[in-house]
């Protein structure tokens, strides 16, 4: 008898291991447990067997029907999980579609440069300031040194309102209407749209502009050169070689053009920077004493310095773009691009 | 300025290479934008003699020549007369290539060969002479190649004179930068006049009437000229300097204002009525024909100088036709004169003008080298064109044109400005070598003069920054100031332009920057009425062209131009925004008003890849942006109002937003009409919003922290059928109106038209029940909820939807 329960097991198991549904496994489960099942079947025959064999065999027959529940259990419990699994997995989607969020947008290539050099020099401990793009001939010129029949005036070819009003040509002006009511010490920073009569590969009729302008006492053409180096490796990197030339604006003195080692070539001479080497990034130079006049500042006791950059001249270097026209065109391709 | 190199080394000697030459004048201000090389237009060109010129047997045109390089003899036929035996001619070998490409062969020409070609001047582009063979100078060595017999190659640097270096247009300008930055010498040409015996003053006289105009006129007079082409070196420094050569007479005067920086004019002295110069200014619209062969119109206060009976020259700018050198003028008056820049910056601007002579006028030209010039040019006329100088020169002084002296220079400020001690020694030797004339006066101070060409040096920053120019910018050690540590904040509008930038790219839109001036038509398109404010353009008295003219009044233009063009381009999917600012004309003040503006645009397909919404854009994507922004900024209270329409949006479909009774923008779809206008087929969604507006709430508003409730909230529905006008937001204000504690909010939740509604709609609108200390009872609930709804009822009329 215990070799018949024996095979009972061996039989039940490897009818276990071929089951593959939830039904098979109760079946399994009424075949071999039921009340009719195989195992009670063969312990009802536990009479003719001998009394000393009896306990051993009630233990065995016990052992097998733990057995045998706990596998037919676990199987189910599996067989649970695959089913639910199989669910899932029939509810698979492509996760390689393009998801559904609205693209971000971007910011215009110009103002994301703005934006760069705003906060360096708000870092600096700069204020952002800001002035009307009409101007008149007073703040656009006058006041900054550049008076009427002066062929400075050349510099800047310019589109007029009236006579005497004018879009501003640079963000300069701004300095005086600051200068007007703010006493020094001063620090700021004005970044704005600006005009000139002008258009090819190289100029748009609109452009913008950066001017920045320190004054306080004790502000020589040294610190000109330490703020401008400390901006101009920020924005072009740490190794960027710079050099400071004379050159001339009317409302500075001594003035000074900064160049940057071409970023191109790297200073072999290319047809960005014209075979020089050089490219020209700001203009800069000492406030002149007549502009401090202008607005009642003792040149004196005060000294300063200002500069000034274009904004689309940075973009187009840092992004090797060619054309400056590209930046008004608005064409979608070209301002997803940054 | 371009600088022959060649040239400049006539008056000073250069020992540095060309680049090292190039960057030290780039780095003492002058900057050198590109170096040229001028080569010949020709190669295998020698020198030559004829030594022999038979007749061709079968062309009785031609001529047989035997010519000899030194070395070989060769048979050439030629077709110009003006040869003869022994002359010294240019020779083209076989082999050589000519201008134009050509490559010179051995040949037959009616039946005799030829071995190479004798050379005009125009054959080898030299000069303009076509008319024979070129003669060279007897002494050159046979067989030298003609390149450096004539020593044509050269050397041409561009250079950006600023517009305060007006010393720096000349050659002797420059030369004198040159010799300053390293050391030399410089070797200024020397004059000699030999004068008749005859005497200017009894033959011609000046008379200035405005001196103002004119301070200085200088003349003098040369006879029995022979006007013909200036010899081939002249000929070729004017051209290495941009200019073309065009007789001996004209040629001198160009090249003296080359090489002096003085401007000057020859008159045919024939046409000189009366003998007389008298300078004046114009009257209102005289008419005068100058050197150009244009009629001009003259505007008033134009200087004019005039002989005894009419104008012959445009004072300073240019001369005029009616007594220009001719090619039988044999006598000249050549004049020399000082005109006041801005005067002569004047007119050549309202004339449009811009002439090489207006050009060193307007920027000042050295009071004290009018006579220099003067006695220069007669020197160079009486030996090119063989002419003879009259005795003495007419020198009409009337007002003295004053000259800086004695500027202070302080050491001390010196180094206040450049942030750095330059020794005495230093300053003094730099200043000196740019021939400034120092006297000391007590310790640290100089009395410096500049010499008088420095028109451009008045005051002791003036001095400062040629010291400091001269020193070496690279040589002032950087420092960094001393000022106060603290960081500084954007200015409210600029902090709101930033949020608005952030929120907007993040919610798909991108950032476009449009001109500020456009078609004047676009109030037009715009279907804007005669009193919008937005008629109120500002325009361009000079612009690049009549569509862009007109400073725009609203941006909304700008981005249906942006939507339009990208359209065409194939991107139909566009959210597009920009900041910026409107122009409005204003009566009352001189500038306009500018309003900083912010604008948007929607159009298209949600996404551009839509397989999963394929949803368009509408009105309330479009206003969901709008309301974000306003949320981020915490502004709460806007309202929408329909009844303010845009004459260029969907009456139905667009609405003026309020901020306390302000309108600060609209938001709508483009109107039908306007879409047909621009030739659009989309729908398009615009706002645009005044952020000056904001900026005066947004500058308030402080957040303060509000408790939130640990109980739940209680959520009860009703659906209104309200008539169709009726809109959802009267309905939101009636419920609020109420004030009832424990709601804590509404919403809509759904709008709805069709079965089951007769007429009307129905607005369905879920309330929710809170109180912060406690849960809510239904009863609580029911009682507050339904005070509510029947309140609603009674003061709209709604019935409720069950």
């Amino acid at each position: 008898m215990i070799n018949e329960l024996k095979q009972l097991e061996i039989n039940a198991l490897a009818e276990l291991k071929t089951a593959k549904t939830e039904e098979h496994f109760s079946n399994i489960r009424t075949k071999y447990l039921g009340r009719k099942g195989l195992l009670t079947g063969l312990l009802r025959n536990i009479s003719q067997v001998p009394d000393v064999e009896k306990p051993l065999l009630g233990k065995l027959s016990n052992e097998l029907k733990n057995l045998l529940n706990a596998k037919i259990e676990e199987a189910l419990r599996q067989q649970a999980i695959r089913n639910k699994e199989d669910v899932l997995l029939k509810e698979k989607i492509d996760v390689t579609l393009p998801g559904n969020a609205i693209k971000c947008g971007r910011i215009h290539p110009v103002i994301q440069i703005r934006r760069e050099i705003c906060s360096i020099f708000v870092s600096f401990g700069f204020s952002v300031v800001e002035g009307p793009e009409i101007e008149l001939d007073y703040y656009n010129f006058e006041a900054l040194n550049i008076p009427q029949d002066h062929p400075a005036r050349d510099m800047q070819d310019t589109f007029y309102i009236s006579d005497n009003v004018v879009l501003r040509t640079h963000t300069s002006p701004v300095q005086i209407r600051i200068m007007e009511k703010v006493r020094p010490p001063l620090r700021i920073l004005s970044p704005g749209k600006v005009y000139r009569r002008d258009s090819d590969v190289s100029h748009t009729p609109m452009f913008h502009q950066i001017e920045g302008l320190l004054v306080d006492k004790g502000i020589s053409f040294g610190d000109l050169k330490g703020i401008l180096t400390a901006f101009l490796k920020k924005i072009f990197g740490e190794n960027t070689t710079l050099r400071f030339r004379p050159s001339f604006f009317p409302f500075t003195e001594p003035s000074a053009e900064v160049d940057i080692r071409c970023v191109i070539c790297g200073g072999n001479g290319c047809r960005v920077c014209k075979q020089s080497g050089w490219l020209e990034i700001l203009g800069s130079g000492m406030v002149d004493p007549s502009v401090f006049q202008n607005v009642n500042y003792d040149s004196e006791e005060y000294t300063g310095f200002a500069f000034g950059l274009g904004l689309e001249r940075i973009a187009m270097l840092k992004y090797g773009i060619s054309d400056i026209r590209l930046f008004f065109e608005n064409d979608i391709r070209f301002l997803k691009q940054f | 300025m371009l600088v022959s190199l060649k040239w400049l080394k006539d008056y000073v000697n250069i020992e540095l290479t060309t680049e090292d030459l190039a960057h030290r004048l780039t780095m003492s201000g002058l900057e050198v934008e590109e170096i040229k090389t001028v080569h010949p237009q020709f190669s295998g060109v020698v020198v030559a003699k004829i030594l022999s010129v038979k007749p061709h047997p079968s062309a009785e045109r031609l001529s047989l020549c035997t010519v000899s390089d030194g070395v070989q003899n060769y048979p050439v036929v030629c077709g110009a007369k003006n040869i003869s035996q022994g002359d010294i001619v240019p020779l083209a070998k076989v082999g050589a290539i000519i201008p134009g490409g050509y490559t010179i062969k051995s040949s037959l020409l009616r039946g005799e060969k030829s071995d190479g070609m004798i050379c005009s001047e125009a054959e080898l582009e030299i000069g303009d002479d076509k008319s024979g063979i070129m003669h060279l100078p007897a002494d050159l060595p046979l067989g030298l190649p003609l390149e450096k017999a004539l020593n044509i190659e050269d050397t041409v640097l561009d250079i950006n004179i600023t517009p305060n270096r007006s010393d720096c247009l000349s050659m002797i300008g420059i030369a004198r930068e040159v010799a300053a930055i390293t050391g030399k010498k410089i070797k200024f040409p020397t004059v000699k006049i030999k004068e008749s015996n005859e005497d200017i003053n009894s033959l011609a006289s000046v008379k200035i009437i405005d001196s103002d105009f004119c301070p200085r006129y200088t003349a003098r007079m040369i006879k029995s000229i022979k006007v013909g082409s200036s010899p081939v070196w002249m000929r070729a420094r004017l051209e290495a300097a941009g200019m073309r050569a065009i007789n001996n007479i004209v040629d001198v005067t160009n090249f003296v204002m080359l090489e002096m920086g003085q401007p000057l004019h020859a008159f045919d002295f024939r046409f000189l009525e009366k003998e007389k110069i008298i300078v004046r200014k114009s009257k209102e619209n005289e008419e005068f024909i100058s050197l150009d062969g244009k009629s001009r119109t003259l505007p008033a206060d134009t200087l004019l100088i005039c002989d005894g009976v009419k104008p012959v020259a445009i004072g300073g700018i240019m001369g005029g036709l009616n007594s220009e050198v001719k090619e039988d003028t044999q006598v000249v008056l050549l004049e020399s004169a000082y005109f006041s820049p801005s005067s002569i910056r004047r007119s050549a601007r309202k004339l449009a003008m811009p002439t090489d002579a207006a050009f060193r006028f307007e920027r000042g030209i050295d009071p004290e080298g009018v006579v220099k010039a003067l006695n220069r040019a007669a020197q160079l006329i009486s030996e090119i064109s063989g002419g003879t100088i009259y005795k003495n020169y007419i020198d009409e002084y009337p007002k003295k044109i004053p000259l800086t002296k004695d500027i202070p220079l302080r050491l001390d400020r010196i180094r206040q400005i450049i942030g750095t001690e330059i020794k005495a020694k230093d300053v003094t030797g730099i200043l000196r070598s740019i021939g400034m004339v120092l006297k000391q006066k007590g310790k640290g101070t100089y009395l410096v003069t500049p010499p008088s060409c420095r028109v451009d040096i008045s005051r002791e920053i003036d001095l400062i920054e040629e010291v400091i120019r001269l020193y070496g910018y690279d040589h002032v050690p950087v420092t960094l100031p001393i000022v106060d540590v603290k960081e500084m904040e954007l200015t409210p509008r600029l902090d709101m332009e930033e949020r608005i930038r952030q929120l907007l790219t993040g919610s798909g839109y991108t950032e476009i920057v449009n001109y500020s001036f456009g078609t004047p038509q676009a109030a037009d398109i715009l279907s804007l009425p005669e009193n919008d404010e937005r008629r109120k353009t500002v325009m361009i008295k000079n612009p690049l062209g009549e569509d862009l003219s007109a400073m725009r009044t609203t941006m909304i233009c700008g981005l249906l131009e942006t939507a339009k063009k990208n359209a065409n381009n194939g991107s139909f999917n566009l959210k597009l925004f920009e900041i910026g600012r409107v122009f409005i004309n204003s009566s009352k003040d001189e500038l306009p008003e500018e309003k900083n503006m912010v604008a948007g645009l929607l159009t298209g397909e949600i996404t551009d890849e839509f397989w999963c919404s394929g949803k368009t854009v509408d009105f309330y994507l479009l206003k969901g942006s709008l309301e974000n922004i306003l949320f981020d900024l915490k502004i709460n209270n806007c309202r929408y109002i329909a009844s303010s329409i845009e004459p260029f949006l969907h009456p139905g479909k667009s609405c003026g937003i309020y901020l306390n009774d302000k309108k600060i923008g609209f938001l709508g779809e483009i109107h039908p009409d306007v879409l047909e206008k621009i030739d659009f087929k989309n729908n398009l969604y615009i706002f645009e919003i005044n952020l000056d507006i904001l900026e005066e709430v947004y500058e308030k508003k402080k957040i303060s922290y509000r408790e939130i409730s640990k109980f739940p909230a209680v959520m009860r529905d009703a659906a209104f059928v309200i008539p169709d006008a009726m809109e959802a937001d009267q309905m939101i204000n009636i419920v609020l109106d109420q004030k009832e504690d424990l709601l804590e909010k509404v919403i809509i939740f759904d709008v709805y038209k069709g079965k089951g509604i007769v007429e009307g709609k129905s607005l369905g609108l879920r309330f929710f029940y809170r109180a912060p200390d406690r849960t809510l009872t239904d009863l609580e609930t029911n009682a507050v909820h339904d005070r509510i709804v029947q309140n609603t009822v009674n003061l709209t009329g709604a019935k409720i939807r069950t």
